[in-house]
């Protein structure tokens, strides 16, 4: 029993440490992820209102605004592109994607701004919107609002790939701590009750006994030098322990 | 009475004619909420080439249509588009719907220029085929959606009602006609009141409530819907039902017939939500008999009304007697005709294009003669208006009477 509490504290002590790698890594994974996928995703937004931006010139300069619209809806059918909406430079809409129309949000206020923004559009979502000016904005700008909502799922779909292995890591873990441990605590729970029966006279050489006395670990150390005490107080046995062989360790410990 | 409609995998020859026929291809709306404007296009071409062929055909060939079905989605379109072109090597294309479709439809043509393969009459009154840099691959026989929206805005100006908002389609088709909109109000030194949108496909049963509502908020004097008929019911609906009573104009494409019978059918107070309404149309009224195309027109509707494609429907259909949808799909049919006859015995793509341009003056039988040009490849100038009385679509004399 006072075996096993002294286990218990180590194992617990291993709970904890790994618990703490855990937690810290994956702490360190949801920033690290986070932060990657933000930033990735930003990127690819402006790409695409670059692209937009870019092939709008000869558009709105030479074509009908049909054209702009046919041209901003094909990109709208990428995932993650919630809406699109070009404005020329006094800020007039000339193309965009919202039904039934663009939110007030957008609408009113609108400065022609390209800094990237997160938007809140009650009864539609959250987004992520980047611009990109037109003819360095002299013919308007463009602006892509990437949806956050799909953005976060990808984070929490990744976050939790990374949480989920490395818990499998703890607890596949903690099982093969507990295993080691019974490993260890075995042949210690046997010299005990080697021990026990040295202090009543009663290991008579049985096999299990054999076993333990030909460890060569420190078990078998410790059972040989219990073996030893135990026969020291019958000085006709004490050959019979010395023949066992001589013990490097053990001889220190006799003085020898 | 012979299928007009081809059932083998590839056209006569890899020119799309032959000594027994000549193939055109066709990519329209038989299937979802638009599917009324393909299929009384094509029932409209039909009545007049199953005429032709039952006559002979042009120079002893037949004309037979390959139809694929795009549900007025861009890229079936541009998928069908690809077969007519590459598998079925048809000889022209002929009679496609929509101007989502149509736009993305272009670029192919441009693309595979060196087979001139040209788009005839297109059913969209939009810029992108009437301007470079795709006007040298398709030829139009309708008024573009520019003169639709120029004329009502014209009109409604005229009578006062410059406060003018728009409810459209949130496509390409849309954009088309707002972008009309926006500037002839211009020219009258007008801008848009206000502008609410739909999404492609809305079905009757959907509500508009919430376009309504922003419309009306900016207090309207009049509303031009850009959108095809399933919606602009909807809307004309909820508009009467939420209180804007203001006239409601609709562009040719809607398709005026199914739109009238959507918005009246088991309606007890139906000229209370038709009232107000009027559509522009590219072709006269076929109620008018006076006009010589109108009287064959009904003439060969009744005497062949044609099936719609079989393979292609999904739904039961029941065929409008007369629209003036298929009343389009038959004059274009027509010109069509006339365009191979022109082209003579040995038809060849590559002659295509000066055959057209070689037609002028001529009568299609509506009292607007056809002429083509380079510069000019678009037939008709004309746009008509219509508005509701007893049941039917009859031309609009008086503006300022009905809407003043």
């Amino acid at each position: 029993m006072s075996l096993q509490r002294l286990f218990q504290k180590t194992l617990f002590g291993i709970f904890f440490l790994f618990g703490m790698i855990g937690v810290a890594t994956s702490v360190l994974c949801i920033r690290t992820v986070d932060s990657y996928l933000s930033r990735e995703y930003e990127a690819n937004s402006k790409g695409i209102a670059k692209t937009i931006a870019d092939a709008s010139v000869d558009i709105i300069l030479n074509r009908d605004l049909s054209v702009l619209q046919s041209l901003i809806d094909q990109f709208v059918e990428i995932q993650g592109i919630s809406y699109i909406y070009i404005t020329d430079e006094t800020g007039e809409f000339l193309a965009h994607t919202f039904v039934p129309g663009v939110p007030e949000e957008i609408r009113i206020g609108y400065t022609g701004s390209t800094e990237t923004v997160e938007r809140r559009l009650p009864g539609i979502g959250d987004f992520v919107e980047v611009s990109s000016p037109i003819l360095a904005g002299i013919s308007g700008n463009v602006h892509v609002g990437m949806d956050m909502g799909l953005l976060s799922l990808r984070i929490q779909g990744a976050i939790g790939q990374q949480v989920y292995l490395i818990t499998s890591i703890f607890v596949g873990g903690v099982f093969a701590a507990i295993w080691l441990m019974g490993l260890a605590a075995k042949p210690i729970a046997q010299l005990l009750s080697y021990a026990v029966k040295l202090a009543g006279g009663r290991a008579d050489g049985d096999d299990r006994s054999e076993k333990l006395l030909a460890r060569d670990d420190e078990v078998g150390h410790l059972a040989r030098l219990f073996l030893y005490f135990s026969e020291a107080k019958d000085p006709n046995r004490i050959e019979r322990a010395t023949a066992a062989g001589p013990d490097p360790d053990m001889s220190g410990a006799l003085g020898g | 009475m012979a299928p007009l409609t081809t059932t083998t995998s590839k056209a006569a020859s890899d020119s799309g004619a032959d000594g027994q026929q000549i193939v055109l291809g066709m990519s329209a709306a038989f299937s979802g909420p638009t599917r009324g404007l393909g299929i009384e296009l094509y029932r409209g071409a039909s009545a007049y080439f199953e005429h032709v062929n039952s006559s002979g055909g042009v120079h002893g060939r037949k004309i037979a249509l390959k139809t694929y079905d795009d549900g007025y989605q861009p890229d079936p379109s541009v998928q069908n588009t690809m077969t007519l072109m590459l598998e079925d090597r048809v000889f022209a294309l002929f009679g496609y719907v929509g101007t989502p479709t149509v736009t993305r439809v272009l670029p192919m043509l441009k693309k595979f220029q060196d087979q001139t393969v040209y788009l005839f009459f297109p059913f969209t009154g939009a810029q992108p085929q009437r301007e470079p840099p795709y006007s040298d691959f398709a030829f139009n026989l309708r008024a573009s959606y520019r003169q639709e929206t120029a004329g009502l805005v014209d009109n409604f100006v005229s009578i006062g009602r410059k406060r003018i908002a728009v409810f459209y389609q949130a496509d390409a088709y849309g954009r088309s006609g707002w972008e009309g909109v926006r500037r002839a109000l211009r020219e009258h030194g007008e801008k848009i009141v206000s502008e609410a949108t739909y999404r492609r496909g809305q079905r009757f049963e959907s509500t508009m409530g919430r376009q309504v509502e922003i419309l009306k908020a900016a207090n309207p004097d009049a509303v031009i819907c850009i959108g095809a008929y399933a919606a602009c019911a909807a809307f004309l609906r909820d508009a009467v039902d939420l209180g804007l009573q203001v006239p409601v104009a609709n562009l040719s494409f809607v398709g005026s017939e199914s739109l009238l019978q959507l918005i009246t059918e088991s309606r007890p107070d139906r000229d209370r939500y038709t009232d107000l309404l009027v559509n522009s149309q590219v072709v006269p009224s076929y109620e008018d008999a006076r006009i010589p195309a109108i009287r064959e027109y009904r003439q060969l509707m009744l005497r062949y009304n044609p099936d719609p494609p079989q393979d292609l429907l999904e739904q039961a259909y029941s065929p409008l007697p007369q629209s003036f949808v298929s009343l389009e799909g038959f004059l274009d049919a027509k010109m069509m005709v006339k365009i191979l006859d022109v082209l003579g015995e040995n038809p060849d793509r590559t002659n295509l294009e000066s055959a057209v341009f070689s037609i002028q003056d001529y009568d299609l039988g509506i009292g607007e003669l056809v002429s083509f040009a380079p510069d000019r490849r678009q037939g008709l100038q004309t746009v008509y208006y219509t508005i509701v009385d007893a049941g039917r679509f009859v031309p609009l004399d008086d503006w300022k009477r009905r809407f003043a």
